[in-house]
């Protein structure tokens, strides 16, 4: 047999076999361990969960559109993509226009925006009934709803009261049924007027022309020309005049006609009637914006449910970004609310990073929010840290006292081995080697006990679980170990002093 | 040839002279007791011969070497090569086996070997009894394990410490009669007692009274 393995042997029976004594010696590191591993597992995981918890107090970005741009759904869905998805807590876009309530004389700031996102990024928000589900509902602030007196369940009309729109936009939608009409400027000045249906699908159905002010053989034509007139049905709006032949065509008109967007339908202009021919589509062109642009539109809506959130929100309509699309015509978006779960430095590259891609898009951090984010979780991880070295502190105390009560009550076999001839490093040797064994078994137990604390706490207190740090377990043997070793030390110490003669006096 | 020469010793705590200019020669082979009362210097001597002292004044030659101004170190080693300590109170480590106990002297000294160390335990009847805890051996039992345990290194000196103080008449038969096959085969004994049958039982007493040598006694009815 080797001396190791005697070294071994010595301290699996003296482990064993004094186990009441080692148990308590164990149950102390294992304890130590336990609240260590605990509290260390709650340390890292508290940003992760509190960051969970704070995003409850709403968005912490902001995507604007940049100086001259426009915002869109598509613009914002490619912006968001940026975020990975475990982040992205939530986004919630808003279009803010006024909406009249004819009915009462009232007009009311009205927000489209995505109901799902907005649960996420405003979880503050309460409503008495429901978030709209369907579509042609809304949400009514309380403000308003005590005002006009609605309740859940009433039905409101709304009325869109476009105001200018820039001439020749295309996003401009179309009613379909309307009655179009329209003049504008054809050969030396004469002015060519016109008047068109539409069809049920929006399309030009009929199409009269009045040139009687142009040259009849060659713009006067375009009244009578069944060829030219009958390739305007069926064609929606704007349109794009091909094929110009004529000499007289000059810049103004090929301005006139650029001016049509890409991908509007084409007609031919009137052999030797160019000028003319662009006149009517031109005409055709103003009045279709003219008439998008100047019908105020109205639509009924049913009250889904009471916005209360004690700000300036209960003073708002809330309604489906696609419902307000519907009523407007309009493809844009204000703002993006966003709720990012990540620190405060990240959050502030992601802005920057938004920014500098220059895709039109804007991003700005609500500080209010990230900046007491910040603070709050810094200090509860501060505290949870404090805690930790005081428990570790208690933990050392605990084990020395532990080691020490054990090594006293063994003086005699400590005096013992000495008197058979053992070296003080022999003494230390079997002493540390006991406390190494105790620290890694307590430290095994610990690790595992200490994760299912962390998950208990875990669980009570943040509502959510923990996943297990494959290196706390290593960590963990390490430090009790570590912790068993050192409290070890100073009853070794004593050990050492231990006069082997005592053995000899009978006592 | 002396194994063991003391030669003038003193021990003095402050005004207190546990020995005083105590001389003692022990040839190899002998058997010594010392006897005397309590306070007589009995332990102190014991513990300058058994190297866990050193003493204030004078020299002690083991086998030929001056011990007296050793360090603690040197003296440790010196302890576990030449010499077999068995005590009054048994002094058993108390969570290792009969046979364990004896190999841990084996294994201060050189190499645990658990076959010998069985080979000690069958000498002094105890071969059955290897694998039981001190808690399941008696008194009698517990010393003939510590007398196992002082031989398995086949010490130069066996250094006893009131050897039968604990024991009844029977066991202390036993443990006597175990000392003198170790005299028969020539190891030193130097035994401390306060039995006059257990003196009675070594070549020579040497009676220590007040630090002092008072009287040597030969056992002129020793039987070899």
């Amino acid at each position: 047999m080797t001396k190791r393995r005697m070294f071994l042997r010595m301290i699996t029976a003296s482990l064993l076999r004094r186990r009441s004594r080692m148990l308590i010696a164990l149950l102390s590191i294992g304890i130590g361990a336990t609240i260590l591993a605990g509290l260390v597992t709650i340390y890292y995981d508290v940003p992760r969960q509190m960051r969970a918890q704070m995003r409850s107090y709403g968005a912490n970005m902001l995507l604007m559109p940049a100086d001259g741009e426009t915002l869109t759904e598509a613009r914002l869905e490619e912006t968001l993509s940026r975020f990975p998805e475990e982040t992205l807590v939530g986004a919630a876009p808003y279009r803010y226009v006024r909406l009249d309530m004819t009915s009462r004389q009232q007009s009311f700031t009205t927000a489209g925006t995505d109901f799902d996102a907005v649960q996420k990024t405003s979880p503050y928000f309460s409503v008495e009934g429901a978030y709209p589900a369907a579509s042609r509902e809304i949400l009514v602030g309380k403000e308003i709803a005590e005002t006009i007196g609605v309740k859940v369940g009433s039905e409101m009309e709304l009325t869109w009261q476009p105001t200018a729109v820039a001439e020749g936009d295309a996003s401009a939608d179309w009613v379909p049924g309307a009655m179009l009409s329209g003049s504008a400027e054809g050969w030396s000045g004469g002015s060519v007027s016109i008047s068109a249906t539409l069809g049920e699908d929006g399309k030009i159905a009929e199409i009269t022309v009045d040139a009687s002010t142009q040259t009849a053989e060659f713009g006067g034509r375009a009244q009578t020309d069944e060829a030219f007139l009958n390739q305007f049905v069926g064609k929606s709006l704007p349109l794009r005049l091909t094929n110009v032949t004529d000499e007289n065509a000059g810049a103004g008109i090929r301005t006139a006609m650029s001016a049509a967007p890409e991908g509007s339908d084409e007609v031919d202009a009137l052999t030797g009637a160019t000028v003319t021919s662009s006149a009517i589509v031109n005409a055709l062109n103003g009045a279709r914006t003219a008439s998008a642009a100047s019908q105020p539109r109205t639509m009924k809506y049913t009250v889904s449910g009471i916005l209360v959130t004690g700000g300036e929100e209960e003073g708002y309509i809330f309604m489906a970004l696609s419902d307000l699309e519907a009523l407007t015509g309009e493809d844009r978006l204000d703002v993006a609310e966003l709720s990012v779960s990540a620190e405060e430095d990240q959050l502030n590259a992601y802005a920057e990073g938004i920014t500098e891609e220059d895709n039109g898009v804007t991003a700005r951090l609500v500080k209010r929010v990230t900046k007491s984010e910040t603070a709050v979780l810094g200090k509860l991880q501060a505290l949870v840290f404090l805690v930790t070295v005081v428990v570790l502190l208690l933990t050392m105390i605990c084990v020395s006292t532990t080691m020490m009560a054990v090594v006293s009550e063994r003086r005699r076999e400590i005096g013992l081995r000495k008197a058979l001839g053992a070296s003080d490093n022999s003494i230390r040797g079997e002493f540390l080697g006991e406390g190494i064994f105790l620290g890694t078994l307590g430290g095994v137990l610990g690790a595992v006990l200490g994760f299912v604390f962390a998950q208990v706490v875990s669980v009570n207190v943040f509502g959510s679980s923990i996943t297990f740090q494959p290196l706390l377990l290593p960590v963990t043997v390490l430090v009790s170990v570590a912790i068993a070793a050192v409290s070890c030390l100073a009853p070794i110490k004593r050990a050492m002093a231990i006069d082997p003669a005592l053995v000899l006096k009978g006592e | 040839m002396a194994l063991l020469e003391l030669k003038n010793i003193s021990k003095i705590y402050g005004e207190l002279k546990a020995l005083d200019n105590v001389s003692l020669h022990v040839d190899k082979g002998e058997w010594v007791a010392i006897m005397g009362p309590s306070g007589s210097g009995k332990s102190t001597m014991m513990n300058i011969i058994g190297c866990m002292d050193k003493p204030t004044k004078g020299e002690v030659l083991l086998d030929g070497v001056d011990i007296s101004k050793e360090s603690s170190k040197k003296l440790t080693d010196i302890r576990r090569d030449k010499i077999g300590l068995i005590f009054q109170q048994f002094h058993m480590v108390n969570y290792l086996t009969a046979v364990e106990n004896v190999m841990v002297s084996q294994y201060y000294h050189s190499m645990p070997d658990e076959e010998e160390a069985l080979e000690a335990l069958g000498r002094v009847g105890l071969r059955e009894r290897a694998k039981h805890l001190p808690s399941q051996l008696s008194g009698g039992e517990q010393q003939r394990v510590c007398v196992a345990r002082a031989l398995i290194n086949h010490p130069e000196l066996i250094l006893a410490d009131e050897p039968t103080g604990n024991l009844d008449e029977a066991n202390e038969n036993i443990v006597l009669d175990l000392f003198r096959q170790l005299h028969r085969e020539g190891t030193t004994l130097i035994v401390v007692t306060h039995d006059p049958e257990v003196a009675e039982a070594a070549q020579r007493t040497i009676v220590l009274e007040h630090g002092r040598v008072a009287r040597e006694i030969i056992n002129e009815n020793f039987v070899e």
